[in-house]
């Protein structure tokens, strides 16, 4: 367990440290960043390889609705995320139609990339189909009005609004493209991935996971599950922290925790599919930089991040953020 | 200019006393971001010290010549020069600031009078001419000494002027600026054996210059992936051999060094020597790649070893063996219990560099130190 601290720790200071480095003079450092990405790669295999039985880090049924799909309802997150998503779980997904939303300031750098990446993926069973698709649309949505405000030529009309639907872009980094097996199956997280417990047992939350968990009902909360409260994403933060009782670990770790996580959501958001590199193969993988063309776009809207902070804490992108990677 | 600190590790066990000679600049912790040394090289004879600094200038110091009624005292080092010699600079079309820290200095071999140096910062390497001006001609026929110019039609007389001497002027002029040929950031330059040529390794390539040819260079080594999300590794140091002008060495970020032959193709990417010591699996950690990334390469004199510095320990390897080092030196040991800290605040980047004494004995410079 204290591995898993450790490694979450590390975790979280190595995205901080990514995240900072948009802003340093001189354009991204090839060097110190891929040295960041190798450490943030063993950190996450040391997540994931920590035997903790049922250990929920994808978050839970706290996953925020998405107010722009009115009538849907997210499930759970990902039981375990480790999973690998099987592809055709997308189609299960409560949702019409599938994310396919990519700001295009993620578009950008990534030309041509499908993503293993994470949590979307987590689209395939059921329920964690479900809960991925919400961090996933949780993460577009961060992105939406930072997307709009850069011109963001994906993004269709949905504007302003979190959650440009719609046929979007084709390209999504987080997406879980219908048929886009090779790449999913490919994920190293396979590695430490669990038997999907579907309807599971309530997990035992992991003291520095968000702290939504406290007050979430059982993981295995069936996709149309999700309860009303906080349908707005406003309202999520003030419940969180009521919600915070019990608590393991100091309530502290925790307040750290969602600081952070707020940068852990902006830099996945950010780099998006850049980490697919990671999560496809465990001897290689890298991240796109030092052309400097994250920086341009990205750079460009630092207010925009900060109020969706609440929103990302809801998402508990802690569970995206590891998926992810 | 921020401090920087000294230390040795002589080869073979020998004891030597190591203490500080002199320390220039700014000893408090108060010390403005631009002055904060980059890097430092002596010059062949070792007369010249080179700094650089974060904001783009070098300062040269000369040794003193030792006063024999102070026999004890060892030359110490004055300043002798100071320029700008890189500016900051933005990239418009990547919307990017292209810092003016010097990375790199490197001394030519000394032909005559002038004294020649490369400078470079993330982008653009520059050749620069120093030279000394210590006398002054005087009595010219057109002008006054003040520099009027006279009225030729006044001019009744010729004179022919006098050299007279003044005050100790040292001149830096850059005489040739290599730009445009790096993507990524500049970190090795390094002159050839046949001293007329040059290489400039960034993280992912190697660039060959003629040191009289500015718009043209010729590139080495590739090692960019096609997919830059398989990247693995980056160029963390290169350097040529210091007599075979054909062969260089250049340093990965997972502790590997290659050699590779200019001979053997136009494209290097083949090297002809892999130097690589096994990973120990009990010292696995978070960290282990970070601390394993080689900061810095350098032939012994002899041209029959290298040397290379990673961030804890120093290893000497034997050109014709490379499955592992001929002798390894641990720095600083001590820190290898505190990487995680390390990691949060940044030092364990640390670049630090190292170089071989006359004798090839090795010594060991640390760069800077942050504490």
């Amino acid at each position: 367990m204290e591995f898993k601290l450790e490694a979450h720790r590390i975790v979280s200071i190595s995205l901080g440290k990514i995240y900072n480095s948009r802003a340093q003079r001189g354009g991204i450092k090839l060097h110190k960043n891929l040295l960041v990405s190798l450490v943030l790669r063993s950190a996450r295999q040391v997540y994931l390889s920590d035997p903790c039985p049922g250990l929920y880090l994808a978050g839970h049924p706290g996953a925020p609705a998405l107010p722009q799909q009115p009538g849907e309802s997210v499930a759970g997150p990902p039981a375990c995320w480790g999973e690998p998503p099987p592809p055709a779980a997308c189609a299960a997904w409560p949702e019409p139609e599938p994310q396919l939303e990519l700001p295009a300031v993620l578009e950008v750098p990534r030309a041509g990339d499908a993503e293993p990446a994470a949590p979307v993926t987590g689209a395939g069973d059921t329920l964690q189909g479900g809960e991925a698709e919400a961090a996933e649309a949780a993460w577009r949505r961060v992105e939406g009005p930072r997307e709009t405000a850069v011109g963001g030529a994906g993004v269709p009309a949905g504007g302003s609004d979190v959650f440009p639907q719609g046929p979007g872009a084709a390209r999504r980094p987080w997406g879980c493209p219908p048929g886009d097996e090779d790449k999913m199956s490919a994920s190293p997280r396979v590695d430490g991935c669990r038997a999907p417990s579907p309807a599971g047992p309530e997990p035992p939350v992991p003291p520095p996971v968000c702290p939504r968990k406290r007050g979430a009902e059982g993981v295995g909360g069936g996709p149309a599950d999700r309860p009303a409260p906080g349908s707005t994403p406003l309202k999520k933060p003030r419940r969180n922290s009521e919600e915070q009782s019990g608590g393991a670990a100091a309530a502290a770790a925790q307040e750290e925790e969602e600081m952070e996580t707020g940068n852990v959501a902006n830099l996945i958001s950010i780099f998006g599919s850049s980490f697919s590199g990671l999560l496809r193969k465990s001897p290689g993988g890298g991240r796109e930089e030092a052309e400097g063309e994250e920086s341009g776009p990205e750079a460009a809207e630092p207010g925009q991040i900060c109020c969706d902070k609440p929103v990302l804490r809801d998402i508990n992108p802690w569970s995206t953020a590891i998926v992810a990677f | 200019m921020a401090g920087a600190g000294g230390g040795g590790c002589p080869a073979g066990g020998n004891d030597l006393q190591w203490c500080f000679s002199q320390v220039k600049g700014a000893v408090d912790e108060d010390v403005a971001e631009a002055d904060v040394i980059s890097t430092v090289e002596f010059s062949h004879s070792g007369d010249l010290l080179a700094t650089g600094d974060k904001g783009g200038r070098v300062v040269i110091f000369q040794r003193e010549q030792e006063n024999k009624s102070r026999p004890h005292s060892r030359g110490e080092y004055n300043v002798y020069s100071t320029f700008q010699s890189h500016e900051p600079e933005f990239d418009y079309l990547k919307s990017l600031e292209i810092e003016e820290k010097i990375n790199k200095i490197r001394w030519l071999p000394q032909q005559g009078a002038a004294r020649f140096l490369l400078s470079t910062n993330d982008k653009t390497i520059k050749l620069w001419k120093i030279s000394e001006r210590d006398k002054r001609a005087e009595g010219y026929n057109l002008k006054d000494e003040d520099g009027r110019l006279r009225d030729p039609l006044r001019i009744t007389a010729l004179r022919v002027p006098i050299l007279k001497p003044m005050d100790l002027m040292v001149e830096a002029s850059p005489r040739r600026i290599f730009a445009n040929a790096h993507t990524y950031h500049i970190n090795s330059i390094s002159v050839n054996s046949d001293h007329e040529t040059y290489l400039s390794a960034d993280d992912l390539r190697i660039n060959l210059w003629h040191l009289e040819i500015t718009d043209r260079s010729f590139n080495i080594v590739d090692i960019k992936p096609a997919n830059m999300e398989e990247l693995t590794e980056v160029i963390t140091a290169a350097e040529f051999h210091p007599h075979q002008c054909n062969v260089l060495v250049y340093s990965s970020s997972k502790g590997t060094i290659r050699l590779c032959d200019m001979r053997s193709s136009a494209l290097c990417d083949r090297h002809s020597k892999f130097f690589e010591e096994p990973e120990d699996p009990s010292s696995r950690s978070f960290f282990s790649e970070i601390i394993s990334s080689v900061s810095d390469v350098k032939f012994s004199h002899s041209g029959r070893y290298m040397m290379t510095r990673d961030y804890l320990s120093v290893k000497v390897w034997d050109l014709n063996m490379e499955s592992r080092p001929v002798e390894t030196h641990q720095v600083h040991e001590y820190l290898r219990s505190k990487l995680c800290s390390l990691y949060e605040n940044d030092c364990i980047f640390d670049k630090f560099e190292c170089c071989w004494n006359g004798s090839d004995r090795m010594v060991e410079r640390v760069q800077y130190f942050k504490l």
